[in-house]
């Protein structure tokens, strides 16, 4: 099945950390900014969400037509977003705000998401 | 909780399910009507809203309740069907087309701020129009035949006076065909109340016919006749002051200010006329419908077996039905009754009655599978509820129940759903369910994308009212909305929702969103002919550097078209393409430093320092002393500020990135200065002139530059074209012509030739200063941007050619510096300062022609001359002579010896100093740093070891290694010198193997670089002699002496030797004629010394004739010992016996030896047969008598040495 990913962290303030376009899907031309849009929309329900609720993983809290977004919440309140259920442990030390640029870090994602998709 | 009656949806709902009136009339009834401006139902329409209108009502319960508010709709007849929708559409869409041509002065405004949008009510936030366009969407689907309220309840039959024969007119009216199809496809009962009306148009004639007529009506319809007067007013235009038709926005209305003829009386007659229908005609008529009605259902459904029986009957029906829209229902099915019977009541407001036959009818239409119907009574189901404020929840359920069914019969209650939809978002707003009324709405979109994108906005908006707001879902449905706006060509409500999702985006990191929205709005404005907006958003996401390639292609080419529409060179500040990087800006300017290069003045500022310590006189004193002398000039303040020469270029170095994958074509990259003559600067007020100028609007700073471009400064302007993601530093320039305050503001640029950037550097004043303070502690080479302009004063610009970039350790060439000056004041008492004299000598003037390397050639003349500055080497400063003075056209040539002295990357820096001659100039002197680097590659590796010769006593063996590094030259070697007098060089065997010897006896005070040369190589002795004694070598020499001396520490008696070689000819390329050139290589305390402090010599025969048949042989030989080193020793020999011959005489002796003093011991051998043999086998055992301050720790204090071999032929003589 071909299915595509859109994988986000995003730290306090909103601030996108890091951005991930994954899967095995054929890219439109516009998924980056669709993407975004769905995720930065879904930071309304996830602020309601994670103040209410003492789990990480947070399945399918918003769907934009057949995009569904799954959130896992850290500790620090660094939101990790991501469509289809991609399970990533992350350690959340890291400068807060600033983005990350590893490509280590990059290829790890990139090598997790051809394994679940 | 509110009254649901006072929330807005009840107030929908109290107007729009009324009792609806059919109008039949004659065209002169119209007429006399439009006399006013007003068609009958429009004339009548103000006075169908009753708000206390207190009529007792008794419904089906016995008990009667008041009904306060009523109203009645007017329809002509033609009026009762259902809407065409292309019509319907057609009208939405002039809705939206009006809203948007109202406010696009709002679109040219600033930006929305999130704040404001947060602080504003829900009636300020939310369009106006929005209202309007939901009640026309809502009436869309009015008249349907699957509900009732919409069906006539009453038809109002009016007949003019004028019309001939009345009363058959009042037949006729209703005996026509024209009659809506609801009445006539028996959707509803054909026999309705009828009233009728005569109208009377006063200026038609006297009341006395029209009353005649009345009574003939009477008499044939009954009571329920009535007569109308109007246009009462005689004397024509009647001004009024509550003008009731001004709340009534007809669309048809004609704007003009209406002629009216109607008085009061005409108002209190209409009025009265329509009230008198309410109260006594329909409302009685609608209580005794329901009552008929109620005892009808109660008879047929109500008890337990009526409705076993339904439900029987309605199983066996089950596989009757398959026509999609469900069964029909005539007026006189018991469905359409209960159907009926609901609507009045609801409408009637008695809301009990009409749920518990909403729920009666409903169960029976899920049952026939009527969906649509089935929708329709769920819809009014909630609507009750709600009114009747009951559960909540039941109110929701069953709206979402109505919405979802309508849909599932699509396509054809796509419009039913919509309305119901609405009706359903008000629900949930009036309750403050805002989240929940969004989503509705967003369900809602159809497939039309203006409908939907006009319920996309007011979904964003539910975000936005929702508590706590949720803005990210606002803006995200902002977009969605402009983007469906776009689709349907609403270009002006596609801005507007956009601006308002800027709102939320602004300031976010969300590069992909950020350059979506900004681009299209762009886009939209280019397309409304506001190109100075569009240019605007498109130019912020022209640094999209995570944009595919296309995309930024896109991105650019749109935006340099909208640049082109403006028709005018677009000038952008803080322009995005190509990045600054403001980090690297670096400022080059001279005031009495000078730099020869730009590599010069990349060199740090500290090692200048160090190296011009000792040449100027005093950095800091300088600086005030010519400061003292500008004071006058210049205001206090500047002193803080960096100086530069007028007529000289102030560089600036910047890096410019592009951020694209494409290539970006920049022209007319220069700077943006401002420059303030000394005369202006000292009229005005310094300070409040200066801010103006950093103040100042761009544009104008853009005609200055070019006012002043032809007197004040000239600046340099760089063309070039940047490919993807490169980086380029650009080296700008400006050269000020007259003093005064220079500032360089920042710079400009034109990309693709059409569109100005400029990029103003921080020129924060009061940051500026305190920072820069700070940083002239640090470094005094800082990046300010404010710049005294000083007189112009010489300035000497330096060249040395030809430094080689590469040589060969060891490479000796002859350089000449040129020194030009091209003021007309000439300079004076220059020094010279070198970092590395090892590598650079400054030669003599006479040298300066004199052919290479024949000058270094020994003569056998006098070499005094020659020797005059050899101690000046030692500091590396070199004093010119002290009437070198340049000046004019006439350079200054200098010869100079260069030296490739240690393999490695080399920085030699050179500064010059020099003073001016003219005393008046505000600056007395200047220095000129010259600065470059060279690889020096390893040559030939020399190495010499020195040991005592075994054979002679005070000489050495000295045997030099000669290495070859390189992997293509090749060298010959040409001279090898021992330098001073104390040795003397010699070769051992016409091979390269040297002998020196000592001559302890002269001692030169004076390093006076004699010494013996030994010629080597194929010419042998032919050959001409280089001189070590004289300039270059020998300067060069001392140095290295001075510098290796640092290595080679506590030798007693060193020597130095030069070798002196030559490069084999090229063999490759032989064409190629190259200069001479000359290697040498300085090998300095080269050791002497050896671990054992002394030395000895035996000496004897070494072959000689004995006869053996008459005795042994004995053989006198002696040992000359020696004592080197400076103690007193005391040596034993001892001499033992192992071999085949006999140490005759004394077997151990003992001597004492003073130092620097030789004994000579006898020693003799016997030897018994003819042979040779070795007489090593000896040993010499020493012991130093250390004086009492043992300095000299290091060495050991006693040692034994093995005896050297010597070879002794005895041969048997005849």
């Amino acid at each position: 099945m071909a299915t595509t990913a859109c994988f986000i962290i995003v730290s306090r303030n909103d601030i996108p950390i890091y951005e991930a376009e994954v899967g095995s899907a054929a890219k439109r031309e516009d998924a980056a900014q669709l993407h975004q849009f769905i995720l930065h929309a879904a930071l309304d329900i996830v602020q309601d969400l994670a103040w209410t609720t003492s789990a990480m993983y947070l399945k399918a809290i918003d769907r934009f037509n057949d995009l569904v977004v799954s959130v896992y919440v850290t500790a620090g309140h660094i939101l990790h977003i991501f469509r289809s259920n991609i399970c990533t442990l992350l350690n959340p030390l890291y400068l807060p705000g600033s983005r990350i640029a590893s490509s280590h870090f990059d290829t790890k994602v990139r090598a997790l998401a051809r394994k679940y998709l | 909780m509110v009254d649901p009656a006072n929330t807005p949806l009840g107030r929908m709902l109290l107007e729009e399910i009324t009792p609806v009136v059919m109008v039949l009339r004659t065209p002169l009834v119209e007429e006399a009507c439009l006399k006013n401006g007003l068609t009958l139902v429009q004339m009548l329409k103000p006075f169908c809203v009753f708000n206390n209108i207190d009529v007792p009502v008794r419904t089906a319960s016995d008990q009667p309740y008041r009904l306060q508010k009523f109203g009645l709709r007017l329809f002509y007849e033609l009026d009762i069907r259902q809407p065409n929708l292309e019509v319907a559409k057609e009208r939405l869409k002039q809705v939206i087309n009006q809203a948007a041509d109202k406010d696009l002065s709002e679109l040219c405004s600033d930006l929305p701020q999130i704040d404001n949008a947060l602080s504003i009510s829900e009636s300020e936030v939310l369009p106006s129009w929005f209202q309007f366009f939901n009640k026309e969407l809502v009436h869309s689907v009015s008249f349907s035949d699957h509900e009732a309220f919409d069906h006539p309840v009453a038809c109002l039959v009016v007949v003019s006076s004028k019309d001939d024969q009345p009363i058959n007119r009042f037949v006729d009216l209703f005996n026509t065909k024209k009659l809506p199809s609801l009445l006539t496809n028996g959707a509803m009962d054909p026999k309705i109340l009828k009233h009728y009306l005569l109208v009377h148009d006063k200026q038609d004639g006297p009341l006395e016919k029209a009353t005649k007529i009345l009574t003939e009506m009477r008499s044939t319809f009954g009571s329920d006749c009535q007569l109308l007067c109007i246009n009462s007013s005689q004397d024509g235009v009647v001004e009024h002051q509550d003008y009731p038709w001004v709340l009534y926005k007809f669309e048809d209305l004609p704007s003009q200010p209406l002629r009216c003829f109607l008085n009061v009386e005409d108002f209190n007659e209409i009025k009265d006329l329509m009230q008198d229908l309410s109260t006594k005609h329909i409302i009685p008529y609608m209580e005794q419908k329901i009552r008929l009605l109620n005892q009808q259902v109660a008879a047929t459904r109500k008890g337990f077996r009526n409705q076993i029986k339904n439900l029987w009957w309605r199983k066996g029906k089950d596989d009757v039905v398959d026509s999609p829209s469900g069964p029909t229902y005539t007026f006189n099915s018991i469905e359409s009754q209960i159907r009926v019977l609901g609507d009045y009541a609801f409408m009637l407001r008695d809301y009990e009655l009409a749920l518990s036959n909403y729920r009666l009818i409903s169960t029976d239409y899920k049952l026939d599978k009527a969906w649509k119907r089935y929708a329709g009574v769920q819809e009014m189901m909630g609507l009750a509820y709600f009114m009747s404020d009951q559960s909540r929840k039941d109110a929701e359920y069953c709206m979402e129940n109505a919405f979802t069914t309508y849909l599932k019969v699509a396509p054809s209650s796509q419009q039913n759903a919509t309305r119901c939809g609405l009706w359903w978002v008000e629900m949930l707003k009036a309750r403050h369910q805002y989240k929940e009324a969004a989503t509705v709405y967003f369900r809602v979109c159809t497939e039309e994308p203006l409908y939907s994108a006009v319920m996309l906005e007011q979904a964003s908006y539910c975000y936005l009212l929702s508590r706590p707001p949720m803005l990210h879902k606002y803006g995200f449905h902002l977009v969605l909305s402009g983007d469906r706006y776009k689709k349907s060509d609403q270009v002006k409500h596609a801005i507007r929702t956009y601006r308002g999702a800027m709102s939320v985006y602004t300031g976010t990191t969300w590069s992909h969103i950020k350059d979506h929205v900004h681009f299209h709005i762009g886009q939209w404005y280019a397309l409304l002919g506001l190109y100075d907006l569009a240019a605007n958003h498109v130019m912020e996401v022209l640094a999209c550097g995570h944009q595919s390639k296309k995309t930024q292609e896109l991105f650019l080419r749109d935006f340099l078209q909208i640049v082109q529409k403006t028709g005018k060179t677009f000038e952008v500040s803080e322009l995005q393409l190509p990045e600054i990087n403001i980090s690297s800006l670096r400022v080059i300017f001279e005031d009495h430093r000078t730099y020869a290069s730009s590599a010069a003045a990349s060199v740090k500022e500290r090692i200048w320092v160090s190296l011009e310590e000792e040449m100027i006189p005093n950095l800091s004193t300088a600086r005030t002393n010519w400061l003292e002398l500008q004071s006058k000039l210049i205001p206090k303040k500047y002193k803080e500020s960096n100086v530069c020469v007028a007529g000289e270029a102030v560089r600036v170095d910047i890096e410019l990135k592009n951020p694209l994958q494409i290539p970006l074509p920049l022209s007319s990259v220069s700077l943006l200065c401002e420059l303030s003559a000394v005369s202006d600067e000292m009229k005005s007020d310094a300070s409040s002139s200066l801010v103006e100028i950093q103040d100042g609007e761009s544009t104008s700073l853009i005609h200055r530059d070019v006012n002043f471009e032809s007197s004040l400064f000239s600046l340099s302007d760089v063309d070039f074209s940047l490919a993807g993601g490169e980086k380029i530093v650009v080296q700008l320039t400006v050269t000020p012509r007259v003093e005064g305050i220079l500032q360089i503001v920042g710079v400009k640029w034109k990309l693709s030739g059409s569109v100005v950037g400029f990029h103003k550097f921080d020129t924060n004043p009061m940051k500026k200063i305190s920072r820069n303070r700070i940083q002239k502690a640090k470094h005094p080479h800082c990046d300010n941007l404010k710049f005294v302009v000083v007189k112009s004063v010489p300035k000497l610009e330096g060249v040395i050619h030809p430094l080689p970039k590469r040589a060969y350790t060891g490479d000796l060439r002859h350089l000449v510096l040129e020194l030009k000056n091209k003021s007309e004041f000439a300079v004076k008492n220059l020094k010279m300062k070198i970092s590395h004299p090892r590598f650079l000598n400054l030669g003599k003037r006479e040298s300066l022609n004199l052919e290479f390397p024949a000058c270094l050639e020994k003569k056998s003349s006098d070499q005094s001359a020659e020797h005059a500055n050899l101690n000046d080497v030692s500091h590396a400063l070199f004093l010119f002579p002290e009437d070198t003075i340049i000046h004019g056209e006439t350079p200054l040539l200098w010869p100079l010896w260069f030296r490739a002295a240690v393999p490695g990357n080399i920085s030699l820096y050179i500064t010059i100093y020099y003073e001016m001659s003219d005393i008046s100039s505000t600056m007395r002197f200047r220095t000129l740093r010259m600065h470059y680097n060279l690889q020096v590659l390893p040559s030939l590796d020399v190495s010499f070891l020195i040991s005592p010769c075994p054979s002679r006593l005070q000489e050495f063996l000295v045997r030099m290694d000669v290495v070859n590094k390189t992997s293509s030259e090749s060298f010959q070697i040409h001279q090898l010198s021992s330098v001073g007098n104390q040795w003397e060089i010699s070769l051992l065997q016409p091979l390269i193997r040297g002998k020196s010897s000592t001559s302890e006896d002269e001692k030169s005070s004076h390093p006076r670089l004699q010494g013996t040369h030994l010629r080597l190589g194929t010419q042998g002795n032919n050959g001409p002699c280089f001189d070590i004694a004289s300039s270059p070598l020998a300067d060069f020499h001392l140095s290295e002496r001075l510098y290796q001396e640092v290595l080679n520490k506590g030798d007693t008696n060193p020597v130095d030797f030069i070798l002196i070689s030559r490069p084999l000819k090229n063999d490759i390329n032989p064409e190629v004629s190259e200069p001479p050139r000359l290697f040498s290589h300085h090998a300095c305390h080269c050791s002497t010394a050896t671990t054992s402090p002394i030395s000895w010599l035996v000496d004897g025969p070494r072959t000689l004739y004995h006869n053996f048949s008459a005795s042994f042989c004995e053989i006198n030989l002696s040992m000359t010992i020696c004592n080197t080193s400076h103690h007193v020793d005391y040596k034993s020999i001892p001499v033992e016996s192992v071999s085949p011959f006999i140490w005759s005489g004394s077997s151990s002796t003992r001597v004492h030896l003073d130092p620097m003093s030789r004994t000579e011991i006898p020693l003799q051998v016997c030897v018994f047969s003819p042979g040779t043999y070795d007489l090593s086998s000896y040993v010499l055992h020493w012991n130093l008598l250390l004086s009492n301050d043992q300095e000299n720790r290091d060495r050991s204090s006693s040692g034994t040495c093995q005896g050297y071999p010597y070879y002794l032929t005895v041969l048997q003589s005849d």
